[in-house]
């Protein structure tokens, strides 16, 4: 989200913390007398004026990051009122009260309680909102996150992400005394694809292959782009035989896609190459390596386009 | 004055923005990358680009590759822009390389207006009785962007002459720096058999696919194209840069082994201007010196196929033990595993 559009969906929310905080400063400033300068209590105010800005940090990270929803307005107004309660705090670091005004204990105290029911409600919820993301990155991820290691063309994991996850599964697999294979998948062509349609389309057409894939896969198999026009699966329980039949699903899969193309809406044919391998015992680089030589073996010889 | 006698440097502003350079801001561009951030600090304006009156020094050019390969931030940015570099959108030269009727003609285009097609990275061709060898040469001192140049170029040259020659041809690479982590993308890019930690960025193909006619071409078309062309390196005055002629040079002198004195009188110049030259492209005479000294080393073992003892006696060493210091110097080996390594 650019700035322009936070401001504009929580123009509500944030202008009225503005004006609650710029109301307490009238309100200490009308009732109180400034403290002199050596009267600061500088430890108080790096602590409590720290601590502020901090919690306004978070709502600005939040308010970034998050789209717009009920989860989100938990989580924001929770944060406001806890920023509200600390700034109130920090003010009468610079301004004296007198002491029978009951409502700035009120103002000081109130929201701290408010704000941390409303945040920890919006983090239950987060929490819920998480796990059904979790059933949608199925396929996609295994237990381990990094969003370092996202690839960044599709909403899969790149070459490194895989390259860890071959390692665990291949310490899983031989503690379990179960098979793991590893399929690989490459477009026939793809370069003069690129050339004829642009290399937009080319991207677009990655983009629907990867959700085609997906769609093709099962639950606990991995599925990672490589690099360009090269996809991995990692499937874990899976001997060779059955490795070589997903893989020509996934072939058949790719040929009886009728991708369209953005600007002319032309049927672009695609088809692809696999090879499957089994893993041994051996380093989760050499696997890959394995792999990628059986896929290049066989890649056909001669381009079908020229 | 010829053009033989001229170059480009570093800081010479002559490669316009939109040739190369804008072949690396579209596929920024393209992924949603902001045109201010990615020309920060390199003194390029983006209207200026679009306007086609802008020329880049190779340094900009350097800059501009820093920025985009930050922003990026993926392992495949540089693959990505080689395979969108050639045949190009250059003027004449790249109609000349369009219509090239097999490789060979596609390489000696390439070579011979690569201040137009390859500014930063020189490419040279070397046939022996199975292989052509194509390796590549630092221009401009690319220094940090130097690999990022090298992978982009010979991704260019492979996808290029695989789209022209409508074929898959068997390409081999090597690379002279050790295997990087990111190894997969050079599988997928430049092939399987891509090797690391070689004396040379060098790449190989049997040496029949050269004279494999390639469709669609006309000899007429690629004649004038190439003749424009060449009128084009005239009006820029110079058609390879610096480095790349005192390369020629010290490799021509090889034998001699000429001093800074002797080769600063030659191009000119006094031997604290050659220095400071030299210095500007991050490097100093005695590894350019090294450099043209091992590669003539090298084409005497692998292609003429000499001796220890030729080699050493065609380079002027008297002593086989200054030899062998030498070449330890040069290539990390002895002069035993250098043969036994070019065999493989």
């Amino acid at each position: 989200m650019t700035w322009l559009n936070i401001l504009k969906h929580h123009r509500w929310k944030l202008g009225l913390l503005v004006l609650a905080a710029n109301i307490g400063v009238l309100l200490n400033l009308a009732f109180g007398t400034p403290k002199a300068f050596h009267e600061w209590q500088w430890l108080d105010i790096i602590g409590e004026g720290g601590t502020a800005l901090f919690v306004l940090l978070w709502l600005v990270l939040v308010l970034k990051s998050r789209p717009t929803g009920r989860v989100t307005n938990y989580l924001s107004i929770g944060l406001c009122c806890i920023f509200f309660s600390w700034w109130m705090d920090v003010l009468d670091e610079f301004i004296r009260l007198p002491k029978h005004l009951g409502w700035n204990h009120w103002l000081e105290s109130g929201p701290m309680p408010v704000g941390m029911v409303l945040l920890t409600i919006g983090l239950y919820h987060w929490h819920r909102e998480q796990q059904a993301i979790n059933q949608q990155m199925e396929k996609r991820e295994r237990i381990f996150r990094e969003h370092r290691l996202f690839d960044k063309l599709t909403p899969l994991g790149g070459a490194d992400y895989l390259k860890r996850q071959v390692s665990d599964c291949m310490a899983q697999s031989l503690e379990q005394q179960q098979p793991l294979s590893l399929l690989a998948l490459d477009i026939d062509d793809f370069a003069s694809l690129n050339q004829h349609y642009g290399h937009a389309e080319g991207d677009a057409v990655l983009q629907a292959l990867s959700q085609l894939l997906l769609l093709n896969l099962r639950r606990h198999d991995l599925l990672c782009r490589l690099a360009g026009d090269r996809f991995v699966v990692l499937l874990p329980n899976t001997g060779e035989s059955q490795a070589r039949l997903l893989a020509l699903e996934l072939q058949q899969a790719v040929q009886s896609l009728a991708h369209k193309t953005r600007q002319h809406g032309e049927r672009v044919y695609l088809s692809a190459s696999t090879a499957v391998v089994m893993a041994f015992n051996e380093a989760p680089d050499e696997l890959l390596k394995r792999l990628n030589l059986a896929l290049a073996r066989a890649k056909p010889v001669r381009s079908k386009r020229a | 004055m010829s053009l033989d006698s001229r170059w480009y440097e570093a800081d010479t502003r002559f490669i316009p923005g939109h040739y190369q350079p804008a072949t690396l801001i579209d596929l920024a561009l393209s992924r949603d990358i902001d045109s201010h951030r990615l020309l920060r600090g390199t003194g390029l304006f983006y209207d200026d680009i679009v306007g086609g009156n802008t020329r880049l020094s190779p340094q900009q050019f350097f800059g501009l590759i820093a920025n985009a390969q930050r922003l990026l931030g993926a392992d495949d940015s540089s693959f990505l822009f080689g395979q969108r570099l050639l045949p190009g959108h250059y003027g004449p030269a790249s109609h000349a390389l369009q219509q090239a009727q097999n490789l060979h003609q596609a390489l000696e285009t390439v070579i011979h207006h690569r201040a137009l097609l390859s500014p930063l990275l020189t490419p040279r061709l070397l046939l022996d009785e199975r292989y052509a060898y194509v390796y590549w040469l630092d221009s401009c001192g690319a220094q940090e962007q130097l690999r990022f140049v090298q992978e982009a170029s010979m991704t260019a040259l492979k996808s290029m002459s695989q789209w022209l020659s409508g074929e898959r041809l068997p390409w081999e690479c090597s690379f002279s720096y050790p295997e990087p982590r990111y190894v997969e993308q050079y599988w997928v890019h430049l092939g399987e058999n891509t090797q690391f930690g070689g004396q040379l960025d060098l790449m190989r193909l049997p040496r029949e696919y050269l004279t494999r006619p390639w469709p669609n071409t006309s000899a007429i078309a690629r004649q004038v194209a190439h003749q424009q062309a060449q009128s084009q390196l005239h009006e820029l005055g110079f058609s390879a840069s610096l480095l790349d002629r005192l390369y020629v040079h010290l490799r021509d002198q090889a034998q001699r082994a000429p001093g800074l004195e002797e080769v600063a009188q030659h191009f000119a110049m006094s031997q604290a201007t050659l220095k400071r030259k030299l210095n500007k492209h991050g490097t100093h005479f005695q590894a350019q010196q090294d450099q043209a000294r091992k590669h003539v080393a090298l084409y005497l073992y692998q292609i003429k196929g000499f001796s220890n003892e030729a080699v050493a006696e065609y380079l002027n060493f008297n002593d086989p033990a200054n030899f062998r210091r030498a070449l330890k110097r040069w290539t990390g080996c002895t002069p035993n595993l250098i043969r036994k390594f070019m065999t493989l």
